[in-house]
């Protein structure tokens, strides 16, 4: 699950999962509520693979969003759906499931700019995961 | 847990000026200093801002102080409104954060001789075209479309770049910040990346905090420096707020990713990430500003097609040319940059990486760097306030050299969360309530009018006293909102 928290400039996210997989999955879940404000109308219908690496969760969380930032800006592409592994080297391999912005159907938001380092936080929260990220609206 | 602003020592320096003394926390080299009167800084503390301006005070190779002006709001890094300047002899930084990512975001403004009389019987079909003809909102690219190397031409050469191609004049590139280029770009340290992700948006407003406003002059209080600037009681005027678009997001983006073990590299010990940062002489802080230049000039052209494209708008809805309009530029100028500039510190004169993050560079009368029709009354300062009450233009003041490395606030700076302003809009109907006021507004989303709500905003009026009373930069004229164009 995600959460908006109050930032006066930005927006901020919370995440929280059961795993780093999920997390980093419901961290671009997380991103894309941003972007559009009917996720639900996003169809799976096209799927891009990542593959990433990073010296730790944090840096490498930031790079996933980044990166999906960055496909979504230049090929105009909404993803809804996150298969996520992440290995114990920080070595990550997802597959994003989305669609190709169409006006007709998808109710734009926000632009958002950058995932910010500013009190970017990925930890153990009990049993689960838990993820704190600004983005830079 | 991060201070609250309670246990954040402030003392008064004077009426409009607050200190943090470097004792607040091991590590910081200087003082945080803050332009406030007694109500804004009340404000100011519901906020991380002044914990930021604090952490910056850390950077090292600051002189004098961490600088924060009255529009200050919590960032992320630096605060928004913060100024910081390093000198690259005392192995001063630069910091990416504190240029933010949208590199040279900044406003311009725009004169005609029209009056408001001549508009308003025509200011709903204005609004409807400015908003169909501009490429507003996210993802949206525009009509111009640079291949590889005329895109690498654009950000070495900035606005002479379009002016070669008709698309600005001379005195478009006079009125600009730098004349529209910084010098010594490196669109070649622009990755492939940037060039991507920015290479249709020249011409594009965005979304967030940008926009474009229809204006009036409503109140003139320098009629000298007003009639400099060519501005009359009434007069309608253009105001574009936009950036470098996806282009500077990524150079940013980009260099915060090659900064990441740098500060461990040279021993600098930051107390927030986003604060990472090189030596200027290093050769990745040398390959920063190359690059961030280089997205500056791109921004300087953004803006430029923006207002080209307004002028082409107002020549079809009035059905006259934009010269018989004397739709002329007044000034652009940037609020998110670092320039190197020659500042007084402790007596001797110094060359200085000015970091502006949210704050208007505000030369006074007499400064070289001043175009020759500004050069008596100072640089023209454009500070946007919220699309419901006002904006105003100032004039660079002498105090802004001796208190703030030549700087002044870039705007009314945000009261409200944007989480909380949309909270606050749940139903009701922002372009309705500012239609009853007389203001035309158009957005792509209701979510973009909720957040950016006038309330969001802090009142401009009071932020702009304190600069006007500090010395900083001198009130010239104020503007109202007829008509906003948002994303």
């Amino acid at each position: 699950m995600f959460e908006l928290f109050e930032h006066t400039a930005d927006v901020g996210l919370r995440i929280r999962a059961a795993d780093l997989n999920g997390l980093f999955a419901e961290a671009a879940r997380g991103l894309f509520s941003l972007i559009v404000e009917n996720m639900d109308d996003v169809r799976p219908g096209r799927q891009r693979t990542f593959c990433l690496e990073a010296d730790n969760p944090t840096e490498l969380l930031c790079d996933w969003l980044a990166e999906l930032l960055f496909v979504f800006d230049t090929k105009h592409l909404l993803f809804v759906e996150f298969d996520v592994r992440i290995n114990a080297e920080h070595k990550l391999e997802a597959t994003a499931r989305g669609e190709t912005v169409d006006e007709t159907r998808h109710r734009l938001d926000h632009e958002v700019k950058a995932i910010t380092y500013h009190g970017l936080t990925v930890r153990r929260d009990g049993p689960g995961w838990m993820a704190e990220v600004i983005v830079d609206i | 847990m991060p201070a609250t602003a309670n246990t954040i020592p402030l003392e008064q320096v004077d009426a409009c000026c607050w200190r943090i003394p470097k004792r607040y926390k091991p590590g910081m080299r200087v003082d945080g200093l803050i332009f406030a009167d007694d109500r804004l800084i009340e404000q100011i503390k519901g906020d991380q801002a002044l914990e930021q301006v604090a952490n910056v005070a850390f950077l090292p190779g600051i002189q004098t102080a961490s600088f924060a002006m009255p529009d200050i709001h919590w960032g992320y890094g630096f605060c928004i409104g913060g100024v910081c300047a390093t000198d690259p002899e005392e192995d001063g930084v630069v910091s990416p954060g504190g240029v933010g990512y949208d590199i040279n975001c900044g406003v311009r403004l725009m004169r005609t001789n029209l009056r408001v009389d001549e508009v308003q019987p025509r200011l709903k079909t204005l609004v409807e075209t400015l908003y169909r003809r501009i490429p507003t909102g996210v993802g949206r690219s525009g009509k111009y479309h640079f291949g590889p190397s005329e895109l690498q031409q654009l950000m070495a050469e900035g606005v002479g770049f379009l002016y070669q191609r008709g698309l600005a004049t001379e005195r478009d590139v006079d009125c600009t910040e730098a004349r529209g280029c910084i010098d010594d770009a490196v669109p070649t340290h622009v990755s492939d990346r940037a060039s991507e992700r920015g290479a249709n948006q020249c011409g594009t407003l965005g979304a967030g905090n940008h926009f474009l406003e229809v204006q009036v002059v409503d109140q003139i209080a320098d009629e000298r420096a007003a009639a400099a600037m060519e501005l009359q009681k009434d007069m309608v005027c253009v105001l574009i707020h936009s950036g470098s678009r996806g282009l500077g997001y990524q150079v940013c983006d980009d260099a915060l990713r090659m900064f990441r073990s740098v500060p461990a590299v040279h021993g600098i010990e930051l107390p927030d990430r986003q604060l990472a940062c090189a030596p200027i002489n290093s050769p990745e802080g040398q390959h920063y500003i190359g690059s961030m230049r280089a997205a500056a000039n791109f921004a300087f052209c953004n803006r430029q097609l923006l207002m080209w494209q307004t002028r082409e708008v107002f020549n079809d809805v009035f059905g006259r040319s934009w010269s018989d309009m004397d739709m002329q530029l007044v000034y652009d100028i940037a609020h998110n940059i670092a320039k190197f500039e020659q500042h007084r510190v402790d007596g001797q004169v110094k060359t200085v990486c000015v970091h502006r993050k949210g704050a208007t560079r505000a030369f006074p009368p007499g400064h070289p760097e001043l175009p020759e029709r500004y050069r008596e009354i100072g640089q023209p300062v454009i500070i946007p306030g919220d699309m419901g009450r006002a904006s105003w233009i100032l004039a660079g003041a002498p105090g802004s050299m001796e208190r703030s490395f030549g700087t002044t606030c870039h705007g009314a700076g945000r009261a409200m969360s944007r989480t909380a302003a949309a909270k606050d809009a749940r139903g009701r109907r922002i372009d309705q309530e500012l239609l009853a006021k007389g203001i035309v507004a158009r957005a792509r989303s209701w979510k973009g009018l909720a957040e950016e709500q006038p309330k969001a905003y802090k009142d401009v009026d009071l932020v702009v006293d304190v600069v006007h009373k500090a010395g900083l930069s001198t009130k010239v004229a104020r503007l109202r909102p007829i008509g906003v164009i948002k994303g």
